[in-house]
């Protein structure tokens, strides 16, 4: 049983795990590595066990670049998780990777869940967080065995409009 | 369900207090809410053999409610879910009772949802670990239901323009019937610049975008209509019922987009389809609203205008008392008390009979003054035809459209 302290959190990977404990060790290594089929190659998110086209049970791990760009995004100005007050207000942002845009199907893609981040694994300024802006991975080391894959921002020309909410 | 529509049909509703501080356990209120459900229908004990409940750890089973009231139970099950479950377990009780397992089904859900468990995942919640699923998002802060659809939200913004004072209409809206509703939790009429006024919860959701949470318990009755005949009531007819419909990747929803389509541009073909009616057909909506933004989707994705002017739907009139299809004219979960959806239904089972209790002095008879200015009417005039929307998730929705 892996037990995280995290924010005061307490995130749990028992010995039985069959999706997370290798995603967040590979995570810990710097890598961000996706489930692909074995049939049909397309890459899937969260780790899961059949493919969700060809239902095949099969898959290996495959890294990805880690470079995308906000797809959506909130600001949480009043955090729930006691933990989270203090980095109040922070971006939750839906990060869509470069790699396997708008497949199988036109609205399909690799999209992750994640704090945007300054370098340093800060929260990044509220008036920075856009739709359409590019991103890349970074990782936030928590143990030995486990990190979480975070975004932070680059300076690579955006993807179609860029838009935040007014106000 | 083609051989289905009109068998079944809604003969009792009850419900408790709305509160933030019941005092008492969710068995004592969901005892009481049967009692009054069954005394409203003229349902005695021995009427009454099966029982259904919904709830996500929170709440007392159906077997340790029936025998309080003296009931035996033929049937009964206790379903796990939140909003949505409603609309679906019309549709078990219906095929619990066309199987031959029951004859009339008490449906329930009670919960301390403000005093206990508090669905936004502060109270009990706060302290359970992290595990499985949760982990794609709730490392990062994602914790609450606001939290979890916000970006659903922005993303129609994005898509279709949709504004916060647009969005904001619906809490003026339903504000509006609470005012007439003797029940209600929060019964003052509130202004655009209120809800854009209010402070942050997660961006685009103001606090006032968002609904309140209650104690309460709520009961719904189903059975035949031929057993309906004898009883005290005007039965609400069912016309159709789509039970969790769901979007690919309901795992993860944010893989299949468009994200800021919703559950019901599914169930919409099931639940229309049975009814053999169209959308303009409908008089009262009951669109769920644990945020304006949910009320907004649903009633876009099932066809009330076109995907995308949601916001303009909304904040036309339409959807207030004395507008051509008022939503949720209790005041819904934004305004009389959040209860997982199945307050709406009883609004609308109401409104069908003629008798909703708003402050009219003869809303029992069914004598109703159609003045729709503060402290006084919201009964819609002759309503025969109302649906309910159900969500859960973006990806996860029910639908239930009934007649007078």
């Amino acid at each position: 049983m892996a037990n995280v302290e995290y924010r005061g959190m307490n995130l749990v990977i028992p010995e039985n795990d069959s999706e997370w404990r290798e995603h967040f060790k590979l995570a810990r290594g710097h890598k961000l590595m996706l489930r692909a089929c074995k049939a049909c190659g397309l890459m899937r998110y969260p780790p899961s066990h059949g493919c969700p086209w060809c239902a095949t049970l099969e898959w290996e791990w495959k890294e990805v670049s880690g470079k995308g760009h906000i797809y959506s995004y909130e600001v949480v100005h009043h955090a729930i998780q006691p933990g989270f007050k203090e980095w109040t207000p922070y971006a939750v942002v839906l990060v869509e990777l470069d790699e396997q845009r708008g497949k199988p199907t036109p609205d399909e893609a690799l999209r992750i869940i994640a704090n945007l981040v300054t370098p340093d694994g800060k929260p990044e300024a509220e008036a920075k967080v856009a739709i359409g802006k590019r991103v890349r991975v970074v990782f936030q080391d928590l143990t030995p065995d486990f990190a979480l894959p975070q975004f932070t921002l680059t300076d690579e020309p955006p993807v179609g409009r860029v838009w935040s909410l007014p106000g | 369900m083609a051989g289905l529509r009109d068998k079944y049909c809604i003969v009792g509703v009850g419900e408790t207090e709305y509160s933030k501080h019941s005092g008492r356990s969710t068995r004592a209120m969901a005892v009481e809410a049967v009692k009054t459900a069954m005394a409203d229908a003229g349902l005695k004990a021995s009427d009454v053999d099966g029982m259904m409940s919904y709830q996500s750890g929170d709440s007392t089973p159906a077997n340790w409610v029936a025998p309080d009231l003296g009931i035996r139970l033929n049937f009964y099950m206790d379903v796990f879910g939140g909003g949505s479950s409603t609309e679906a377990l019309v549709g078990l009780a219906m095929g619990a009772i066309e199987s031959g397992m029951c004859n009339t089904v008490a449906i329930f859900r009670s919960m301390n949802g403000y005093s206990d468990f508090r669905i936004g995942g502060t109270g009990v919640r706060a302290a359970q670990p992290v595990r499985g699923l949760d982990l794609a998002q709730m490392p990062f802060g994602m914790r609450s239901a606001g939290q979890s659809f916000a970006p659903t939200f922005m993303r129609h913004m994005y898509e279709h323009g949709t504004t916060s004072e647009q969005v904001a209409r619906v809490r003026v809206a339903h504000s509006k019937h609470a005012s007439q509703n003797p029940k209600a939790l929060l019964k003052e009429r509130v202004t655009v610049a209120d809800v854009v006024g209010s402070r942050w919860i997660t961006k685009p959701l103001h606090l006032l975008d968002c609904c309140v949470e209650t104690d309460n318990a709520t009961c719904i009755i189903v059975t035949s209509t031929e057993r309906a005949r004898d009883l005290k009531q005007k039965p609400a007819y069912v016309m159709g019922v789509a039970g969790r419909v769901n979007k690919a990747r309901t795992d993860f929803h944010w893989a299949a987009g468009p994200i800021s389509r919703v559950a019901g541009y599914y169930a919409k073909d099931i639940v229309f389809g049975q009814a053999g009616i169209k959308p303009e057909d409908v008089d009262v909506t009951g669109s769920y609203d644990a945020f304006t933004f949910t009320t907004m989707l649903q009633l876009e994705e099932y066809g009330f205008c076109k995907k995308g002017e949601g916001g303009q739907y909304v904040s036309s009139g339409t959807i207030e008392l004395g507008g051509r299809r008022p939503n949720n004219t209790s005041g819904g979960h934004l305004c009389e008390g959040y209860t997982h959806g199945m307050s709406m239904v009883i609004e609308n089972v109401r409104q069908l009979r003629g008798r909703v209790d708003d402050n009219c002095p003869g809303w029992a008879e069914g004598k109703h003054s159609y003045d729709y200015s503060p402290g006084k009417c919201r009964q819609v005039k002759d309503a025969k035809i109302t649906m309910n929307l159900g969500w859960a998730m973006p990806p996860t929705g029910s639908a239930l459209i009934l007649h007078s």
